[in-house]
């Protein structure tokens, strides 16, 4: 299709910027069996999220969920990692790319420097730290798990340059050191730069830069941050005391037509000064008051509208509706007074706080705009990526790719998201490759244990603060230095960072140890971590156990140290007594089938059935309807002015034609069974209801979603009163009706934002616009009347919201508890509101009322389909994600991505970006030609089985079978490892591996032994 | 008997309990700390005479908590357990032990508030029944060494 003309043999890619979408970018491309070069023009990766305190909406720290991935990026062999290093030049095109990139030195050999500080301890001021945004960073790296986790060196600061190369132990300063320029063959560009973020202090209102109190966003995280200049605590810079009200001002910089703002959102402003308002509200309950001033609260991510509601009802955090104009310092204390005028009846209010945030938005950087004349593709009109409505992740030149903020302003999801879709369109232009490179690390070969008793090593993370702020975790590892079998006990900082693994990897070998615990987090997230850890060390990957010390245990008894460290000491006494009787196990390992299901055959069953049959794989799509296209046909434009039923018939006739792709339309699942890598999906085939079955490795969910159609404003009583897509199809089918009318009305938020329904639906305030657009280009004089209670046009959207005020759209606030009431009059409907600026009631005789009601999950469909596939959902019926900031498309059964707005509400073009992602995911799951069931499966003591039949029965998925020896055998292909066997067995002859019986009655006696 | 903190043993499957009692963590809902999870793939797993053993070797309470009903990641694990724990009741109150020493919960992966109540609860509960009585029949048997 699309690429098939510009493969070459070259199969590398090359990343420009290594923030979290160049890192997500890097690692699903190596994963997929990919070379992968990843250039950052700062001394460590890690972007700007490095510098965040919390993310929302969890509140999790944010480092604490990169660091993995840092990790990664440095160990995964294919990815090569150039640090300092920009590019130079660009030659060729899509397919064979010849790229110079420039280095710059960095004065220290990164093989050799150990990150000990010795040359920031004598040489301050040479040793170069990239500030970032933080003048006050307390270390030279960027951040504590940096990395390259080395230093790097101004040499031109340094006025004694032999003193600071005999200062290093390691040898590691090159004090001669010089740019260093290189050529790479790449196939492929991705760029994912980023942006910057708007400085405040070119504003002369606000006083950014010039009083101490006021700070931006991103210096509030600082502040807040564990890692900051106060080390977490919450300071007014002026006079380093606590603050007791602090104030957020929302679009600083953006949304303005003034000299030095932007016109567009910036999209991620109001969901940060909430969870900053929220984390402060958190640690310091009612002695902080929190004000957030906004213009429109746009919360319209997924189940972002119920967070906004939690900082409201929950945290007490003030939300006022205004833009302040200034901010004025009193005199001698700092203190910061902001006067503004509520739009209730335009009154003025004057009010002191005494710190104020600035929350500003990205800026696209100087660089972006170098790198485009580099690289020769098109910017927008805001200096942001140029990409089509319908190719999301394609700037103007074939072969290169973007995303991230690069190409708009967005969120850490949609930025990941973004960055898989781009991987997967790079890989795209490489060969298909049939064999994926095989992992080239030695392994040490695996440590014979079996026979030597228990010498078991306990290391215990800090986590940063996690763990070690609420125990004292060398309390419990000298708790657990004495326990029987224990030959080492020690504290091991961040346990899952690299050196710390190193560390313990040694520990292992340098003792003999056999049996390993780690008191840190939850298994559930970091057991195969490092199960990898202890292969590396040369013991079978089974001869570890977690101690759960912070999920369960230090963030849940923060408040009481004591019995904290009470428990974690019994959590380690129960995981110390059941590793000592783990034995080695073996995975057992199956062939991948490389097929895909998608189910779902609208855009984003579509893009993602072809994404992947493009890279030679065989997809089976799956519809339900009689026809493809989903919910889009009904569509006629985007708010761009895309024309979206050309796109879908040529969506729908490419899908069609692809050899690679079986359509199934009137098609439904039925059941489902097998596991990642080889599942078996049943489903019925209308009109005949004939069933079939599929065989597939790996499935994509792109269900959609369905119009909501609430019993409101008269909604299918009367005939003036319509929804956002039956306007939509008047537009296209009868114009002449549509210009005939002379008062429109719109309503937005029905159906949303409800108790009912609480979640914003996203789509909804584009649409509006767009058909109000429609409408006045048809007749310009029409007029037109949008109740809202917030406009939530994001990113660039804000372009077209401005475009319809500017052409007369009248936009009008209600409140959820004061809606607009609908009287039917003749033909005509009788519209009565309230206008909050005139505080008066309104009443507009409308020819046409259009409810903005978007869309609401198929309840019934995903229920059904949760159940078959044991996918979770969330509360409103969306299927729900494996982590919903890093990934973002993945499900949490292994094989299963979703895509579209089976997710959450999206439009067209934020769905074709997580069908791209979702078939990227796809392809870094089915890189591999075989899986690994783990090694958790039943085993039958023939000696013990009397052959009753118990477990025969038991099992629910009837694997067990007498076999012609005369007792019970369970094929370890076909276990699914839940041990309802092994709890049945009344003889006790079956064992379910990691779970054995002893383990468990150890790790209860570890738990009791001093009880009785 | 009035400082009495009761040890109390959860059996959580990997799949919605353990992953609600994380959930309980990253929300940082606070519960017990007599509460202790015992990781197991699936309740289905949870043999009676584990339950038993925890009852013997003195702890105060145990539960046992799966996924939703419909919800169990091996199609049926949980209900199994939920029949293995009402026989369990049965064979405690034959020997004298409370049955409400014992129960089955279910609840999704996503209900950290979920399980962060329900160890609430049932640590009250068994705080209000008092000790395991198998202590008081140890106790009287221990001879000063």
């Amino acid at each position: 299709m699309e690429n098939q003309n510009t493969k070459q043999t070259n199969n590398k890619v090359l990343i420009i910027g290594g923030g979290v979408g160049g890192i997500r970018a890097a690692l699903d491309l190596a994963e997929a069996g990919r070379d992968v070069v990843l250039i950052d023009r700062s001394a460590s990766i890690g972007g700007l999220m490095t510098q965040l305190d919390r993310t929302f909406p969890t509140n999790n720290c944010d480092l604490c969920t990169l660091s993995p991935h840092l990790s990664e990026t440095g160990r995964e062999h294919h990815i090569e990692l150039l640090t300092m290093t920009e590019l130079a030049e660009l030659q060729g095109e899509a397919g064979s790319f010849t790229v110079t990139l420039t280095s710059h030195p960095r004065y220290i050999d990164l093989e050799k420097c150990t990150a000990c500080g010795d040359c920031y301890e004598k040489f301050k001021d040479c040793v170069q730290f990239k500030p970032g945004l933080d003048h006050r960073a307390p270390t030279c790296m960027r951040y504590p798990r940096a990395i390259p986790q080395a230093f790097s060196i101004d040499i031109s600061k340094c006025k004694d340059i032999d003193g600071l190369v005999s200062v290093c132990k390691s040898d590691a300063i090159i004090p001669d050191d010089t740019e260093k320029k290189r050529t790479v063959e790449v196939g492929a560009i991705v760029l994912a730069t980023g942006a910057e973020l708007f400085d405040p202090a070119v504003l002369d209102n606000y006083g950014g830069g010039a009083y101490p109190n006021v700070v931006t966003g991103l210096e509030y995280e600082r502040i807040m941050s564990a890692s900051g200049p106060t080390l977490g605590s919450l300071v007014r810079p002026s006079d380093g005391k606590q603050p007791q009200k602090v104030a957020w001002i929302q679009c600083v910089g953006s949304r303005g037509i003034n000299k030095a703002d932007v016109p567009y959102c910036s999209s991620v402003c109001c969901m940060y000064a909430l969870k900053e308002a929220i984390v402060t509200k958190e640690r310091f309950q009612d002695s902080i008051e929190a004000t957030i001033f906004y213009m429109d609260m746009r919360t319209s991510g997924k189940d972002y509208e119920r967070y906004r509601n939690r900082a409201e009802k929950e945290y007490n955090v003030k939300l006022i509706r205004s833009r302040p104009h200034t901010i004025s310092e009193k005199p001698g204390t700092h203190d910061l007074s902001i006067s503004y005028a509520l739009e209730e009846g335009s009154r003025n209010v004057t009010e002191t706080y005494d710190m104020v945030v600035l929350s500003t938005g990205f800026r696209p950087t100087e660089e972006m705009t170098v790198l485009s004349e580099k690289l020769g593709i098109e910017l927008n009109q805001h200096r942001f990526a140029k990409t089509a409505g319908f190719s999301p992740v394609e700037t103007s030149r074939p072969g290169i790719y973007a995303c991230g903020v690069f190409e708009s302003p967005k969120d850490i999801p949609e930025t990941m998201a973004q960055a898989s879709a781009a991987a997967s369109k790079a890989a795209g232009n490489l060969d298909i490759l049939n064999e994926m490179p095989a992992s080239q690390e030695e392994m040490l070969p695996e440590r014979d244990v079996t026979d030597q008793a228990p010498k078991i090593g306990v290391f215990i993370c800090d986590c940063g603060f996690n763990i070690g702020g609420v125990i004292d975790v060398g309390e419990i590892a000298a708790y657990a230095e004495v326990l029987p079998n224990v030959v080492v006990a020690e504290v091991a900082g961040h346990g899952c960072s690299r050196e710390s693994m190193l560390n313990i990897q040694s520990k292992i070998e340098e003792c003999g140890l056999n049996r390993i615990v780690i008191g840190g987090c939850s298994p559930r997230t970091h057991e195969a971590k490092f199960q990898d850890m202890i292969r590396r060390a040369g013991l079978n990957r089974y001869l570890v156990e977690m101690a759960n010390l912070r999920d369960q245990d230090t963030w849940v008894h923060k408040h009481n140290p004591d019995l904290a460290t009470k428990k974690a000491k019994e959590l380690i006494r129960m995981a110390v007594s059941s590793v000592a009787l783990r034995h080695p196990l073996t995975d057992h390992l199956l062939p991948v089938n490389k097929d895909i299901l998608v189910v779902g055959g609208g855009v984003s069953g579509m893009n993602s059935a072809l994404s992947l049959a493009n890279q030679g794989f065989k997809v089976y799509l799956v519809e339900q309807a009689l026809n493809l296209g989903g919910l889009a046909r009904k569509v006629n434009r985007t708010l761009s002015g895309d024309d979206v039923q050309g796109y879908i018939q040529e969506l729908i006739a490419k899908t069609t034609a692809h050899e690679r792709i079986e359509v199934l339309t009137g098609a439904t699942v039925v059941d489902h069974k097998g596991m990642p890598g080889m599942f078996t999906t049943g489903i019925q085939i209308a009109p005949r209801m004939y069933y079939r079955q599929i065989k597939h490795g790996a499935t994509i969910i792109a269900t959609g979603a369905l119009e909501n159609r609430p019993q409101e404003y008269l909604l299918g009583q009367h005939n003036a009163v319509m929804t956002q897509l039956d306007l939509d199809s008047m537009l296209e089918k009868q114009p002449e009706k549509v210009k005939a009318w002379d008062h429109i009305v719109m309503i937005q938020c029905v159906g949303s934002r409800t108790p009912e329904n609480p979640n914003c639906s996203r789509i909804c305030c584009q649409t509006a616009i767009k058909n109000a657009l429609r409408i006045k280009d048809a007749n310009p004089g029409a007029r037109i009347f949008v109740l809202n209670r917030d406009i939530r046009t994001v990113g660039f959207q804000e372009d077209y919201y401005r475009e319809a005020r500017e052409k007369g759209v009248i936009f009008v606030r209600y409140e959820f508890d004061a809606k607009p009431v609908v009287t039917g009059e003749g033909d005509q409907v009788l519209v009565s509101f309230r206008d909050p600026v005139l505080e008066k009631q309104l009443e507009i005789t409308a020819d046409c009322l259009v409810l903005s009601t978007g869309l609401v999950a198929n309840d019934e469909a995903t229920e059904d389909l949760a159940m078959i596939f044991h996918l979770n959902r969330t509360d409103d019926g969306f299927f729900l994600e494996n982590h919903i900031k890093l990934r973002p498309v993945d499900l949490h059964v292994p094989g299963f991505m979703v895509a579209g707005t089976a997710h959450s509400p999206k439009d067209i073009r934020e769905s074709i970006v997580q069908a791209q992602a979702a078939a990227g995911r796809v392809l870094t799951f089915l890189a591999k030609d075989t899986i690994n069931l783990g090694a958790g499966v039943a085993k039958v003591d023939g000696k013990k089985c009397a052959a009753c039949l118990i477990c025969v029965r038991a099992c629910p998925y009837g694997i067990p079978f007498i076999n012609a020896e005369g007792y019970s055998e369970i094929d370890p292909a076909q276990c699914h490892g839940c041990g309802v066997c092994a709890a049945e067995c009344p003889a006790k002859a079956i064992q379910l591996m990691q779970y054995e019986d002893d383990m468990i009655s150890a790790e209860l006696n570890g738990l009791l032994e001093r009880i009785l | 008997m009035g400082n009495f903190e009761p040890v109390i043993v959860a059996f959580c499957c990997h799949y919605c309990a353990y992953t609600a009692a994380d959930m309980a963590g990253s929300m940082r809902l606070s519960y017990p700390s007599n509460v202790k999870i015992v990781r197991v793939p699936c309740t289905g797993k949870v043999d009676t005479k584990h339950i038993l053993q925890a009852f013997h070797k003195g702890a105060d309470g145990v539960y046992v908590a799966g996924c939703l009903e419909g919800d169990c990641h091996f199609k049926n694990g949980n209900i199994k357990a939920a029949r293995r724990v009402a026989r369990v009741k049965k064979l405690l109150s034959e020997i004298g032990i409370e049955e409400e020493r014992v129960e089955m919960i279910t609840m999704s992966a996503g209900m950290g508030e979920r399980f962060a109540q329900t160890a609430t609860d049932i640590t009250e509960k068994i705080r209000n029944l008092g000790p395991n009585p198998v202590k008081n029949i140890r106790d009287g048997q221990k001879q000063p060494a």
